[in-house]
């Protein structure tokens, strides 16, 4: 059920070394590449049809393709600021093959004719922010990296640079904020980072997974490569699966097979006795699905026809077990925490929908509340300056369409719990009073 | 200009204007918080502008959005209502709606947008966030953080606007607040903006909280005169008290912003200390009199003197005032001995030279030029708004700036380059510049030496301004073309304006000047010089400042009148003056405030009006004359001080046939030759700069005697002695002095000397010091600065730049 390409003998020890990378064949696509002309390695890109992997699953050829031509001071970044919850695919890459990325952003950086890059690493990712760094100087010392690629006429520096970890700095803008020492805030777009972006030059900004797929589509062709998968979603996809699963971890399937084969076939499906109650196919901003959708094909165009979307890959399952309510909590406690305050959809209305939730847990919310938490999530959803907003609106409206009766019953449950406690508690007070009288 | 389509309209707008301000030209108003073009690009943060745009899936927002050719924009969909209706729900669930008690409650955007674009019922009934208030942001601003909607304009404002970086978020989310950095209090010379920045009462002035409310004020269009840059301001007036300055956006004056001083000064317009109402000296005591007796004594002494007065105008005088008192004095009084000037006369020509219209850059000029020279002056002290127009030129239109200063300026780190001569070695410096840009001009190095000033730099400096481009403008103070060779640092000046083209005529170029006073260059051109009349009109030469003191002293001249101003505290040679005070036998003083030397030394005072009482005009320095109308009602005796010099000038038997001020200033255009017809009318409220007028052409052409290559005198230090250099600071003000709330602004006498110079004299910050030169001794407080030129040092007094003193430990 596997397609390994990128996660092809990953845990041979040593393959975070140059010399075990090199010795796997690792540095032959960039060869490769630079014995190309940059149209040409475009080319490969573009026909290759790779969606980028972190996210928005925007063609990455089509974005180097939108870079200004021309001698100018152009960046390409790497976002590792892997934050979405419910993913790891870019930590175990970088952790136990680093020289991948580097390779793929040495391809990445030639066809788009930039000079300068810099992997911009969430700050928990100590560990991987080492082993990259290590990579970085084996690779300097090699000639990778630096004047004249292997006696080329391409150049380029890179830097690993380590956020604070910050889910918002995960969006591209903010990054780039970040990036250049500010706080990190989304910038409005337009202008996009292809014009504008580091330090107001046309920027180049790709997820790990996108760019750690370069050398493949190198190696293979863009047409071979584009034979995986389906027409909307070629190649292949390190997806993470997480939750209520028996056999969690990243697994890298062809884009297109149907998603119970990834949560129940690879990674074992809940515990004995429980069912799927939903999952979040793509990370947990992603509307959620439930068990009845655990056929439709895991790739781009049909999670988006079902409601969903693949995002970055990342499935959280979450079984019959946990109430809806948790869940929604988690999710939008999560980002509240993150939100950055910059635009007022996202600040206020990630605020407001966890008092909401709280009351509900509380017992001191009624069903019309849900009506309220539901049309707050609506008037999120769209009006924000970037996505953090509806990635908290998406599932919480989603949770809500699906699980209404689930939340009715929490309210009601929670409102005679509530009843039942000051019931309790009230007949001996008025018997004192009745006393003192 | 293109034309777009607004909720089924065609309307024609600008191309690439916003579709916010393009819906203007509809009549269609987009609602907006964050939005504020003067902060620079929008940021989108607010959304409160979201429209429909046809053929684009998502609600975008106004404010960032240019308008296109042929769009079709909605913004009165149900979308859109919903999206609206939604951001003010979301904006008002946390506020705390106390517009009862709130001082913005009547004035406040986001009341009105409530009112306009709200659902009118909020769903919210959680808990709001709260926070400690109002907290003192500074002694200037509160800051109420519960009402705050997050636009970021104010952080914005310190960021990008003032660029002092005090102003920070705090935080994130919904818990995100406005702080300064490290909680310090927010203290800089453009705080106060922030204020009238805030979409809600967030930001409210500390002393104008609780004061009035909206409906119980009124606005009164008016300019401030407490410095050169002349601001347009609205006095917020309430039962004849001035409570309040707002900017009055004026974008070829001050940009819509104004100085701290300018917003909070208006307090010294009703504080004790003013003088409203007529004194003379009686038994060696001010006495109050009646004005028929002050202005009989006043009479009686200046007839009696006749041809041995001296005047000395201070820099707040306006037009008429400078204009009719020199008719006194030259018609009345037969004495050409008057100055507006702090020292040293230029002769006639250089004069005419500095003021024509070819070599005149405007404001506006410091934002678009190719390149700015600042040269021996510190904006943002000497006509502060100005430094928010260099730093917005050099941030968002790459200006090549460059600073050519004695003291460390505070627009170093925003120039290309920055050079530093020895104090009071403006000419020795221009010389080497003058030689840098002139192949065969002279040696370099040898007139750098003598500027104190290095020679690599100035030829840096040289290559820079040779290669910015045409547009050049050369921003200098009147500092630079005082003191004892004015008239050969004015020669330099020019021929370096000449080797650059500064001076050629051309739109965009040009000289500006930063007069010592606020009306400096209107005095100048309505004839109070001792070497020119009206219009710069050759006269027969009189004494200048330094030669009324001179003439006084040797009782040349008995009688000095004094209009606003004092100079003992205001001009340089302080012994000199007291000396010369001390021994005229008359001392009339038009003043607001008994200084030292007029409550030691005037015979009789009339009381001066406040800037927020007067009528009449007054001259920016890049020409533009505007019109000071009248706020509030005269206080106690006080009455038009046009009408006392007129009433004076009849004492002394001379009818100068004014009747009311606007006479007054047609007597002004009359005798200006370059303000032919000019009337307050064609001033207005917007004020018309001379030099765009036909008129212009008759300012009498400037003859200049090419001079041959002067060498200044060598400005190097010597013997261990440290050369003085003077400044004086934005806050350094009797106004700033007697205001209440600006009071812990009013600086201490500071001598700012070199780290390297301090450890030499084992000096330490705090030290008390006596500073002597000639004998003559100040004391002061060291500040060390890291910045500041070995062998150089400043001290905040009116005294000559140059003189090498002496610093000991007192």
């Amino acid at each position: 059920m596997t397609k390994p390409l990128l996660l092809k003998g990953i845990d041979e020890p040593g393959l975070d070394t140059l010399e075990v990378y090199q010795r796997r064949g690792g540095y032959d696509a960039l060869r490769k590449a630079l014995s190309m002309t940059r149209e040409e390695v475009l080319h490969e890109l573009e026909v290759s049809g790779i969606r980028g992997r972190g996210g928005a699953g925007f063609a990455m050829g089509k974005k180097i393709s939108f870079l200004p031509k021309g001698a100018i001071d152009k960046y390409l970044v790497c976002n590792a600021d892997e934050s979405e919850p419910g993913t790891f695919k870019d930590r175990e890459l970088m952790q136990k093959n680093p020289h991948m990325l580097i390779e793929g952003m040495i391809i990445a950086a030639y066809a788009g004719g930039i000079n300068r890059a810099f992997i911009y690493i969430r700050g928990e990712y100590e560990l991987q922010a080492q082993k990259l760094e290590q990579a970085v100087e084996e690779a300097k010392r090699a000639a990778y990296l630096g004047e004249g690629i292997l006696g080329s006429d391409h150049s380029l520096t890179l830097w690993v640079h380590r956020g604070a970890g910050a889910y918002i700095c995960g969006e591209e803008t903010a990054l780039l904020d970040s990036l250049e020492g500010k706080r990190g805030n989304p910038r409005l777009k337009p202008p996009f980072p292809a014009n504008q972006g580091l330090y107001q030059g046309p920027t180049l900004i790709n997820n790990v997974e996108t760019l750690a797929t370069a050398p493949v589509i190198i190696r293979m062709g863009g047409e071979e490569y584009a034979k995986l998968g389906t027409a909307g979603s070629t190649g292949t996809k390190v997806v993470s699966v997480s939750g209520h699963v028996q056999r969690p971890g990243n697994y890298e399937v062809e884009l297109g097979i149907p998603s119970r084969e990834i949560i129940y076939g690879l990674a074992g499906g809940p515990p004995e006795g429980r069912e799927v109650k939903l999952w979040f196919p793509g990370g947990s901003s992603a509307p959620v699905l439930t068990a009845d959708d655990l056929d439709v094909p895991y790739d781009f165009d049909s999670l988006a026809k079902a409601g969903s979307m693949l995002g970055s890959g990342a499935i959280i399952v979450i079984d019959d077990s946990t109430p809806v309510v948790d869940v929604a909590m988690k999710t939008a406690k999560f980002y509240r925490h993150e939100s950055c305050g910059k635009c007022t959809p996202c600040r206020e209305g990630t605020n407001w929908t966890v008092k909401m939730l709280e009351r509900i847990d509380s017992g001191e919310a009624t069903p019309m509340d849900l009506d309220i938490m539901a049309a707050v999530q609506e008037n999120i959803i769209g009006n924000c300056l970037c996505v953090l907003g509806d990635a908290m609106a998406m599932p919480i409206g989603s949770m809500i369409l699906k699980f209404r009766e689930e939340f009715e019953a929490h309210i009601e449950a929670a409102r005679a719990r509530n009843e039942l406690a000051t019931t309790d508690e009230a007949p001996p007070e008025a018997l004192i009073q009745g006393a003192v009288a | 200009m293109v034309s777009f389509t607004i909720d089924g309209l065609e309307v024609t707008a600008p191309q690439n204007a916003m579709l916010v301000d393009a819906a203007k030209h509809g009549d269609v108003e987009i609602p907006v918080f964050c939005y504020e073009p003067k902060l620079g690009a929008p940021v989108g943060a607010c959304r409160m502008c979201l429209v429909e745009i046809e053929g684009i899936p998502k609600l975008q927002t106004g404010c960032s959005t240019p308008v296109k050719d042929g769009m079709v924009v909605h913004t009165q969909t149900d979308r859109v209502r919903q999206a609206q209706e939604a951001v003010v729900e979301f904006l008002l669930i946390n506020h705390p709606l106390d517009c009862p008690v709130c001082d913005k409650g009547g004035e406040c955007p986001l009341q009105d947008i409530s009112f306009g674009w709200g659902g009118g019922r909020s769903r919210f009934i959680e808990p709001k966030r709260h926070f400690q208030k109002p907290l003192a942001l500074s002694p200037l601003i509160a800051i109420d953080r519960e009402r705050c909607i997050l636009c970021y304009r104010c952080v914005r404002f310190s960021q990008e606007l003032s660029e002092d970086y005090q102003l920070v978020l705090e935080e994130r989310g919904a818990h995100t607040y406005v702080a300064t950095f490290d909680g310090h209090p927010y203290v800089a010379p453009f705080s106060g903006n922030i204020i009238e920045l805030c979409p809600v009462g967030a930001l409210t002035s500390q002393p104008y909280r609780f004061r009035a409310r909206p409906w119980d004020i009124e606005g009164a269009g008016s300019v401030c005169t407490l410095c050169p840059a002349q601001c347009n301001v609205t006095f917020t007036v309430r039962d004849e008290r001035v409570l309040r300055v707002l900017a009055r956006d004026h974008a070829e004056v001050d940009d819509g912003w104004l100085c701290d001083k300018g917003r909070f000064a208006y307090q010294a317009v009703h504080v004790d200390e003013r003088v409203t109402h007529p004194m003379i000296r009686d038994g060696g005591e001010l006495r109050r009199v009646t004005w028929e007796r002050a202005l009989a004594e006043a009479g009686a002494a200046l007839r009696r003197a006749k041809g041995r007065v001296g005047a000395i105008v201070g820099g707040e005088t306006t037009n008429e005032e400078g204009f009719l008192l020199q008719r006194l004095m030259r018609e009345g009084l037969d004495s050409g001995d008057l100055d507006s000037r702090q020292g040293g006369t230029l002769p006639l020509g250089l004069h005419r030279a500095l003021a024509v219209p070819d070599a005149q850059a405007t404001v506006p000029d410091l934002e678009f030029a190719h390149a700015v020279l600042v040269l021996d002056t510190e904006p943002v002290d000497d006509m502060p708004i100005v430094d928010l127009r260099l730093r917005k030129g050099v941030r968002r239109h790459g200006v090549k700036l460059a600073v050519a200063t004695s003291r460390p300026s505070s627009l170093d780190p925003n120039a290309r380059a920055s050079i530093r001569y020895a104090p009071g070695a403006g000419e020795a410096f221009l010389r080497a510049l003058g030689a840098a840009l002139t192949p065969g001009g002279g040696d370099v190095d040898e007139l750098a030496a003598g500027a104190g000033a290095d020679a690599g730099a100035v030829r840096g400096l040289a290559q820079l301004l040779r290669s910015a481009g045409e547009d050049m403008v050369i921003l200098y103070g009147e500092r630079l073309v005082s003191g004892p060779r004015a008239a050969e640092a004015a020669q330099a000046l020019l021929e370096v304006a000449s080797a650059l083209n500064v001076t050629g005529g051309r739109e965009g170029a040009g000289l500006l000047c930063v007069p010592a006073g606020t009306n400096g260059r209107g005095l100048a051109e309505a004839g109070v010089l001792p070497n020119a009349g009206p219009g710069y009109a050759a006269v027969d030469g009189g004494r200048d400042a330094a030669a009324i003191a001179d003439g006084a002293r040797h009782g040349e001249l008995t009688a000095l009148y004094l209009l606003h101003a004092d100079p003992l505290v205001e001009l340089p040679g302080r012994d000199r003056w007291a000396e010369a005070l001390e021994r005229a036998t008359t001392v009339v003083a038009h003043a607001a405030w008994l200084t030292e030397g007029l409550l030691e030394h005037a015979t009789v005072v009339f009381p001066a009006e406040s800037y927020a009482e007067k009528e009449g005009t007054i001259t920016h320095p890049d020409g533009r004359l505007q019109r000071l109308r009248p706020a509030i009602g005269h206080p106690g005796e006080t009455r038009a001080e046009w009408s006392v010099i007129a009433d004076v000038a009849r004492a002394v038997g001379l009818d100068l046939g004014v009747l009311t001020g606007p006479m007054a200033t047609a007597q002004l255009a009359d005798a200006v030759p370059f303000y032919a017809g000019l009337t307050l009318e064609e001033i207005g409220g917007k004020g018309v700069r001379w030099q765009t007028r036909a008129a212009a052409a008759a300012l009498p052409a400037a003859e200049i005697q090419p001079a041959s290559l002067q060498i200044a005198p060598s400005a190097a230090p010597a013997n261990g002695r440290l050369r003085l250099g003077t400044y004086r600071s934005i806050w350094n003000a009797p106004e700033v002095r007697v205001s209440p709330s600006l009071q812990f602004l009013h600086p201490k006498l500071r001598l700012e000397i070199a780290p390297s110079d301090a450890q030499r004299l084992e000096l330490f910050p705090g030290d008390h010091v006596v500073v002597g030169s000639d004998g003559h001794t100040v004391d002061a407080t060291v500040a060390v600065r890291s910045t500041m030129p070995e062998g150089s040092v400043f001290l905040e007094t009116n005294a000559l730049e140059g003189p090498l003193v002496e610093v000991r430990r007192a």
